[in-house]
């Protein structure tokens, strides 16, 4: 209890990481009340085409060239980006971690084989191979959340690797040795504990990446056109984008919120975590 | 030689009532010589040849490289261009064309009869999209001189018909460039040489395309524009900004999107209209794959198209380019549109009926069965009108989901690989309905053929009439044989084509002698020119 007050409190000395939080929270409240607030289907034809925001009571922030409630689709888009990032994130970590960690551990042939594979991964710029598999595999949502998620392991994967080299000749990884524990409960009981810190805290980039890459999928109308999310919405306003800005414009800020407050908040963690830091 | 094509305009007084008036404004102006043609060219071509790919995305370059044998008027009546003059026998098996004497191709070799020969045996004949259905009966073309070509068909070959095809069907290439070689893979298919008004320069790929004037056209003194420059710019918006900046001309076949028609429409320095695209009309399809036994079923494919509000979308969506459509024949086209056709005007009420009729009640979440549709991957209105399904479709308990493709995904899981439930796109309707419009509903089109029969459909009755039509050589039979045609699509409904539109050009102010045909934008320009 005690631990997590002074953790608390170390977030939170940094008032940039508080406002990220309120943000982040403000987005998660957006989320869970979208069907109480909005609950017609976001993509169904709310009304005429292209209205500004404020010119009819009904659409507080207008409706798009397709006719669809704008505010409806930015909180029910909430989720969806939310969604992508939080579930991409997972998936690009597990990766990261379990590529990571054994080539930290292991080293010689193993570390030498699993870095490459990474390197490769690394050499090809991720957009285009997101771009790459989306074309092969399609563009509904779960194969773009993984497809977000296969491309963004690889810093992971280095990050990890990196603090198991510090750590994997450590005294207490030796002792446990000593003790003749497993490989596998040594990786992950041990070790993988005292190396989390600054993974989470890069995960909150990878995080923010990921809704990014959605939305620059959206963006080029190759994400799934099914569900309503931000980048979506900017994709169909960049048609009318020269008159009607709002329709690109009200989803960029969404977007530009989210990614801020991921930021932030992982910024924070990296404070409060990182013990070096204290007192700066 | 304009004042002399004007002089001959007017003496036939059913032409004159049809004169574009705009254009008078102009007449008195002398035409300025010199001066760069600017075109906006949206997507890449792997052909650029009209002799072997018949669409709007070649025309717009081949159309000023090589020139067919016969053009329209403004009037839109078949016009001299290679051919001076033709006729067909009684029987309508034998057309002769009398050629044009004295004109040379782009590297000084006379053009000819066996020009013509070459190009309609081994192009129109063998690979021309819709010139092989339109050419199936053709079985020689013989030459007695340098300047006659004497067409000779197993079957009658309606006089109308070809003259009406030709335009976009009858460009020549030079025999003496593609005889031996494989055609398909000609160097000259991306590098065309023609008889036209303009020389193929350079195509670099992704970037641009330029033509420089021919001095030895055989219309004298002609083209006035020292060269045309076509700019690949793929993005719409950057298009409309170089439109506005000045970077481009002329913007043709609705490649900006509708909010800038409407912006730049209300620009003094921009003519926004669909004049000069007359002789393309498109409409937007719905095609139903008939391998799902749920839209084997007449009543819901009926239901369906009773569900969808076409005056609403129109009004709210595609503005004033567009009009409600009627079936696959449009209402531009005078010569054949049948009124008073079978409709599916919106009836909500009356489609949730027919739907429960056909035994497919609503379920959990009141949905009543879940359809895939695919959309064309061109044109923004295809992508709103495809919205505007999912979404009407969604209000009588159909669910249906998008499925994005790039085109030669589109392309191959609808026309080939038949995996859809839903498609949409465009039909374009070339001046008669035999050129491109009857392949969408006669059975046994060849599998993986676009914008043709592959919905599993086949229907005796009318394969019977779309053959009779034809081959039928009076005039107002064949009109009456098309209206039984559309009176058999539009209530059997293998697929429905409820709007109809026309391109629309963008054109910069400082452009004359424009939108002078029906096909202008597909056309030669050697009369275009560029006022200071």
């Amino acid at each position: 209890m005690a631990a997590l007050k002074r953790f608390a409190l170390a977030y939170l000395r940094n008032p940039a990481a508080g406002l990220g939080l309120l943000l982040l929270i403000g987005i998660i409240a957006m989320a869970l009340t979208a069907d109480w607030f909005f609950p017609r289907d976001p993509l169904a034809l709310a009304g005429r085409p292209l209205q500004w925001p404020g010119a009819n009571p009904r659409f507080a922030l207008g409706t798009d060239n397709s006719g669809r409630d704008i505010a409806a689709q930015i909180f029910h888009g909430a989720r969806v980006s939310l969604l992508i990032g939080l579930v991409a994130t997972s998936i690009a970590v597990v990766i990261g971690i379990v590529i990571g960690a054994l080539a930290g551990y292991y080293g010689g042939v193993v570390d030498d084989v699993l870095m490459r594979l990474t390197e490769a991964f690394q050499t090809l710029p991720n957009f285009l191979l997101l771009l790459v598999l989306v074309s092969i595999f399609g563009s509904e949502l779960t194969t773009v959340v993984v497809a977000i998620g296969v491309v963004s392991w690889p810093a992971t994967a280095r990050l990890t690797r990196a603090e198991f080299l510090s750590l994997r000749n450590r005294e207490f990884v030796q002792a446990c040795r000593g003790l003749g524990m497993g490989d596998g409960r040594i990786i992950f009981r041990e070790i993988l504990p005292n190396a989390l810190p600054p993974v989470i805290v890069y995960a909150s980039v990878v995080m923010a990446v990921a809704i990014l890459l959605e939305s620059a999928l959206a963006f080029l109308r190759l994400s799934d056109p099914n569900v309503a999310s931000w980048g979506n919405l900017i994709g169909l306003g960049r048609d009318v984008l020269r008159v009607q800005w709002y329709v690109s414009a009200i989803p960029g800020i969404a977007i530009l919120v989210t990614v801020l407050a991921v930021s932030l908040v992982g910024q924070g963690l990296n404070d409060a975590l990182n013990p070096r830091l204290k007192g700066r | 030689m304009e004042m002399n094509r004007r002089a001959l305009l007017l003496t036939s007084a059913a032409l004159a009532a049809n004169v574009v008036a705009p254009e008078a404004a102009f007449a008195q102006e002398q035409p300025r010589r010199g001066g760069i043609m600017t075109v906006h060219f949206p997507t890449e071509q792997r052909i650029l040849n009209p002799s072997l790919q018949a669409s709007t995305g070649v025309y717009i370059v081949g159309g000023k490289i090589q020139e067919p044998l016969v053009d329209l008027d403004a009037a839109g009546n078949p016009a001299p261009c290679l051919a001076e003059s033709w006729e067909a026998t009684p029987d309508g098996k034998t057309i002769t064309f009398k050629l044009r004497q004295g004109v040379t191709w782009h590297d000084g070799r006379p053009f000819t009869s066996a020009d013509v020969q070459f190009t309609a045996m081994e192009m129109w004949k063998k690979i021309l999209n819709y010139g092989t259905t339109l050419q199936l009966f053709l079985e020689a073309v013989d030459t007695p001189d340098a300047h006659t070509a004497i067409f000779r068909y197993s079957r009658p070959m309606p006089l109308n018909l070809l003259l009406r095809a030709l335009p976009d069907l009858g460009y020549v290439s030079a025999k003496h460039i593609y005889e031996g070689t494989d055609i398909r893979q000609n160097p000259a298919n991306t590098a065309p040489m023609g008889t036209g008004p303009f020389r193929f320069v350079q195509y670099e790929r992704g970037q641009f395309i330029i033509a420089d004037r021919n001095p030895n056209y055989w219309r004298n003194n002609m083209p006035y524009l020292d060269r045309v420059v076509w700019r690949v710019v793929s993005d719409r918006s950057a298009a409309a900004a170089q439109m506005e900046s000045g970077q481009l001309l002329f913007s043709p076949f609705s490649a900006l999107s509708i909010a800038d028609f409407t912006r730049l429409g209300r620009d003094p320095r921009f003519e926004v209209t669909t004049r000069g695209n007359e002789g393309n009309a498109r409409t937007n399809t719905l095609e139903f794959n008939f391998r799902n036994p749920i839209l084997a079923d007449i009543r819901v494919r009926r239901a369906i198209a009773h569900a969808l509000d076409i005056p609403f979308f129109i009004e709210n969506f595609l503005g004033p380019f567009a009009k409600v459509g009627t079936g696959p024949i449009p209402t531009t086209s005078p010569d054949f549109y049948p009124a008073n056709m079978p409709q599916y005007p919106f009836n909500r009420a009356q489609a949730n009926r027919m739907l429960d009729e056909a035994g497919h009640r609503r379920g959990a979440g009141g949905v009543r069965f879940n359809l895939r549709l695919n959309p064309a991957p061109w044109g923004e209105d295809i992508a709103l009108w495809s919205t505007f399904i999912q979404q009407s479709l969604n209000e009588v308990g159909i669910r249906v989901e998008i499925v994005r493709l790039d085109a030669a995904g589109f392309l191959r899981t609808v026309y080939n690989d038949w995996n859809f439930d839903l498609a949409t796109g465009w039909h374009q309707y070339r001046n008669d309905p035999a050129v491109s419009t009857t392949v969408w509903y006669r059975s046994g089109q060849p599998r993986g053929a676009p914008w043709t029969n592959q919905w599993g459909w086949t229907d005796a009755e009318t394969d019977q009439v779309i053959d009779a039509a034809a081959t039928e050589l009076d005039t107002a039979r064949r009109k009456a044989l098309y209206a039984d045609f559309v009176r058999r699509a539009n209530t059997e409904l293998p697929l429905w084509m409820p709007i109809e539109q026309i391109f629309v050009s963008v054109i910069n102010r400082r452009l004359r002698n424009h939108s002078n045909t029906p096909r202008w934008a597909s056309s030669s320009w050697h009369d275009l020119w560029l006022a200071s």
